[in-house]
């Protein structure tokens, strides 16, 4: 993973920028409206502490029509590039009737406008986080070559409201979310933490689930879920490559000694595991060991 | 006319014959068409009240209540006083022990006094009500009727044996009236493991099959009872007997599919302690059960003077269901553990919501009950040993065990405590809801009570009069020096002095409370503050959702007094409030004080509680660590780990961090490679490791 990351950092543009658009959509009651909206600021909150060169644009209570979405679209597509990278959150109500609609004060957000929006934005690697309820039901109009579509439920028919959306919010602040520990939080991990948490609400109350979580993207050529866990959210203390000769020798001995590790574990179910420990542990005190001189 | 007559005498020629057929049919074991004779009698003849009346015993003997009830309703709707329709319902009431089962049966006996079966019934509950002077009352009532009624002759077997007398004279009778009566043993059987005396029980199950070997309602209460003690080849046999036999009642099917899961779960042994959990959650729970069925045993070694000679098993069931198969047939609540002999089955902490149940109460509890079990040879009333097991809840620790209810206040109020001699009868025939509730409570305080006024030896002094099978009245009389109507008497004045201020208030603290709820809705702090402060002290035991403390820890927050918030919060706690979200806010509360010690013995106190939250454990092992208490945060990191987080990494890291801090450093080696495993470039965890082969190298 944190192989895959360096890849990517590296074959990656440094000015690539991401463009983040949160809705907090119609709550149709107080308590749905507060809620929405504290997680769109929180996620706002979140994005512009650790993002802070990102473009980070919220839309909520009563500017969250479908007409400033579009403009919002509009603006991104002037701006963005193709290395850039697109993450849109929708927070709120949905429905799945004759197609999939995010509830708006005034006219509804149909999946098909949506994707319509997107679409022509040139980022060249987008996320759709759609947490509403029936939302799974929106996949079909968005699903695009370079875009990963996280829906709160499996299909348009799971109506309830939703919970994920909390987790996911959560998921973007919780160090634990990293899980390779490379100091970004990419959406497979987001994801990841997001439905474990969801499904978690239900057994502690020990209520049926009411939403099944779903994940997909499609990158050409590449294996399910690849762009997903390469696709960075948001960087924690992502670290960029050095300008210093001697310190960049240092972190390509350190990209290969992680891809040595990382053929490693492919192979550890072909290994006897004694051979397999004392080789992970030597390649692993050798990486440390090249991180401690990178760190100096 | 006379045709008319000829008519009518050739309907109840058929009539007659159709019926012969139905009961002939039943005893032939052919179920299905039996129902299909008495069907078509019924057609025939719709308003034959004793013809419903029958078929309804059919259907009770097939373990169908609700049909059987419908037809006893529909023959007294033709009949009304209709004698053994009102037993039929009698009947039907105590399959599942409910109080009214007393009144109908009273009621059959009022309309036919000389219905030898409603007194055998009579004697039957009589004696679940541990009323051995009733029971034999009314079984002679009814053998004097009838010399050879064998039920009756059973029951005085039953009697005979639970006073450790010989039942060989009844056991003659029954067998001279009819060898091949099994039900005889089987009613035996029933009174003995009512009485918790399982392997007595079992004995008598397999002389009931043996004298009559199509006796299924036997055989499944045989497997049953011998998989409640733990003897699970010879239970299969038996419940696949009755089941093969056609007897498909729940308990025998529910109780083959609990043995079938029993592949799921996972079984940890030690010299004196066995426990059976759920592989899902086996590894996160292990430790803490284990560590706390050890550290019962030894208090309870001590308090008992005794050691017990076999290992106790503990089965923790995630799923209620399958922990309710355990308690089927049982009388009282059995909502949470239930204890044979040595063997403990209890619901896990993962199958109720996180704050509902204390799971720690619930072991210690039955735990208990394995003590006094065995010290009493069985021979003990149920009020006693559910009242030392409730005493030894709090006993352990204040917080623990169960608070005074609305329920419990109302029946101190209305004065609905039961006298100590008839205490049983709340748990074994509740007369109204929550009479089952209100006998723990009772017993509990009794217990109390007896150990604040005579010592807590009195209690063992009173365990052991119970092995010689005592009654109750005898032992109160000669262990505590009164007679039972002066120490009721005395327990109710004690009792009114700890509870008064809460019965005596109660109303108006509810009334005050709901003010209260709505200024809390409506963000009006101060009228929380004013209210709060003068009903808080009222019903301290009210820790559920939307207590007091709660309302005024938020309260004094919104006003920026975080000192007070604090303040009951703690209380809270202390008073044995078990939400997870407000003891985790109590402990975050408690570190912004700086007392980190405290913070960290809150949390603890919800290992007790919901031991399976991970933020739990990572947030007390941090606060351990940090205390330098390594044994702690290793139990704790080694928690998170179990409970197979996300964030492998992280788990690992601080498990090898504990252990670095322990110098185990062989371990901490291991768990920090397979936090690195899981994140090779994870920068403290490469550091720990740098430090480890530093240290190694030294």
């Amino acid at each position: 993973m944190r192989f895959a990351v360096a890849l990517l950092v590296l074959t990656i543009p440094a000015r690539a920028n991401t463009f983040y658009l949160t809705v907090a959509g119609l709550g149709g009651e107080p308590d749905y409206e507060q809620r929405f909206a504290m997680l769109a600021s929180e996620t706002e909150k979140t994005l512009k502490a650790h993002a802070p060169e990102a473009s980070v644009e919220t839309l909520k209570g009563a500017a969250a029509t479908r007409e400033n979405i579009r403009a919002a679209f509009g603006r991104i597509a002037l701006a963005a590039k193709p290395q850039d990278a697109l993450v849109v959150l929708l927070i709120g109500h949905g429905t799945f009737e004759n197609g999939y609609k995010f509830n708006l004060p005034g006219p509804d957000l149909s999946a098909a406008e949506l994707a319509g929006f997107m679409d022509k934005v040139p980022a060249g690697r987008q996320l759709v986080v759609n947490t509403s309820s029936s939302s799974g039901g929106g996949n079909e109009a968005l699903r695009h070559a370079n875009r990963i579509l996280i829906s709160a439920t499996k299909t348009g028919s799971e109506k309830n409201a939703t919970v994920f959306a909390r987790y996911w919010v959560e998921a973007l602040s919780d160090p634990s979310t990293d899980t390779d520990k490379n100091g970004s939080i990419s959406a497979m991990e987001a994801f990841r933490f997001a439905e474990r948490k969801t499904k978690g609400f239900y057994d502690e109350q020990k209520r049926l689930s009411t939403e099944h979580a779903v994940i997909e993207d499609s990158v050409k050529g590449g294996a399910a879920g690849q762009l997903a866990m390469t696709f960075s959210v948001v960087k924690l203390d992502a670290e960029s490559l050095s300008a210093d000769p001697a310190k960049r020798a240092l972190q390509a001995k350190r990209d290969q000694v992680e891809a040595q590790i990382d053929q490693l574990k492919y192979q550890k179910l072909l290994l006897a595991p004694d051979m397999y420990r004392t080789q992970l542990s030597k390649l692993l005190l050798e990486l440390a060991r090249v991180q401690e001189e990178l760190d100096k | 006319m006379r045709s008319i007559g000829l008519m009518l005498c050739l309907g109840l020629v058929a009539q007659s014959q159709t019926l012969k057929r139905a009961e002939e049919l039943w005893r032939a074991h052919d179920y299905k068409g039996a129902n299909q004779a008495f069907k078509e009698a019924v057609a025939a003849s719709p308003k034959d009240a004793d013809l419903r009346v029958k078929w309804g015993r059919l259907f009770l003997e097939r373990y169908n209540r609700a049909d059987a009830g419908q037809l006893f309703t529909e023959a007294l709707q033709i009949k009304p006083d209709y004698a053994p329709a009102l037993l039929g319902l009698a009947l039907v009431a105590n399959e599942t022990f409910e109080g009214k089962s007393l009144g109908l049966a009273q009621k059959a006996l009022e309309a036919d006094p000389k219905l030898v079966e409603a007194r055998e019934f009579m004697a039957r509950l009589k004696l679940e009500d541990s009323d051995p002077k009733g029971a034999v009352a009314e079984a002679d009532s009814a053998l004097q009727l009838s010399p050879g009624a064998k039920d009756a002759l059973a029951l005085r077997a039953a009697v005979e044996l639970l006073a450790d007398r010989s039942p060989k004279e009844w056991e003659a009778k029954i067998a001279a009236a009819d060898a091949h009566y099994g039900r005889g043993y089987e009613t035996i059987a029933h009174f003995l493991v009512l009485n918790r005396r399982y392997d007595e029980g079992i004995e008598y199950y397999k002389k009931a099959v043996a004298a009559d070997p199509y006796l299924d309602s036997a055989y499944s209460n045989l497997g049953i009872n011998l998989m409640r003690m733990g003897r699970e080849a010879d239970a299969r046999h038996a419940l696949e007997t009755a089941f093969n036999h056609g007897w498909k009642d729940n308990a025998t099917v529910n109780s083959l599919r609990l043995m079938d899961s029993y592949k799921n779960f996972k079984t940890f042994e030690t010299p004196t302690t066995i426990l059976r959990l759920q592989k899902k959650e086996a590894d996160v729970l292990h430790p803490y059960f284990e560590t706390e069925m050890k550290r019962a045993m030894a208090v309870y070694d001590k308090k008992y003077e005794m050691h017990l000679s076999f290992p106790v098993q503990v089965e923790v069931y995630p799923d209620h269901e399958d922990f309710a198969v355990r308690t089927m047939g049982m009388p009282g609540l059995g909502a949470l553990g239930v204890t044979f002999g040595g063997v403990v089955a209890m619901d896990s902490p993962s199958g109720r919501k996180p704050g509902e149940f204390h799971w720690a109460s619930t072991l210690w509890h039955e735990m208990s009950h394995v003590y006094v079990l065995t010290a009493t040879k069985f021979r003990v009333p149920r009020w006693f040993t559910e009242g030392v097991a409730v005493h030894e809840e709090t006993a352990a620790a204040p917080d623990w065990g169960d608070r005074m209810t609305p329920d419990v206040i109302q029946a101190i109020k209305t004065k609905k405590l039961l006298p100590v001699a008839e205490i049983d009868r709340g748990f074994i025939h509740p007369s109204y809801p929550a009479q089952v509730i209100v006998s723990y409570f009772e017993a509990g305080k009794i217990c109390d009570y007896i150990s604040e006024k005579y010592g807590e030896h009195k209690l063992l002094d009173m365990i052991h009069a119970f092995a010689e099978s005592t009654p109750t009245d005898v032992v109160i009389q000669k262990q505590l020096g009164i007679a039972p109507a002066e120490f009721d008497k005395r327990f109710l004045a004690w009792l009114d002095v700890h509870t008064k201020d809460t019965v005596e208030h109660y109303a108006e603290w509810r009334d005050q409370f709901k003010t209260l709820r709505e200024a809390a809705t409506a963000k009006k702090y101060d009228d929380v503050i004013r209210i709060g402060a003068k009903i808080c002290d009222l019903y301290p035991d009210f820790v559920e959702t939307g207590n007091v403390y709660v309302a005024l820890a938020d309260a004094y927050t919104a006003r920026g007094d975080a000192g007070a918030a604090l303040t009951q919060l703690e209380k809270y706690s202390r008073e044995g409030g078990r939400d997870p979200d407000t003891i985790k806010r109590l402990a975050t509360m408690l570190e912004a004080a700086n007392r980190p010690k405290d913070a960290a013995a809150a949390l603890e106190r919800l290992n007790y509680i919901a031991p399976q939250d991970a933020d739990l454990h990572k947030r007390l092992g941090g606060l351990l660590l940090a205390q330098s208490n390594t044994s702690g945060a290793i139990r704790e990191f080694a928690a998170v780990v179990a409970t197979k987080p996300l964030d492998q990494a992280g788990a690992h890291y601080d498990l090898a961090r504990a252990y670095y801090a322990a110098k185990q450093n062989a371990k901490a080696r291991e768990e920090v490679e397979t936090a690195l495993e899981a994140a090779p470039g994870f920068k403290p965890a490469q550091k720990l490791l740098l430090q480890l082969t530093a240290g190694a190298s030294d």
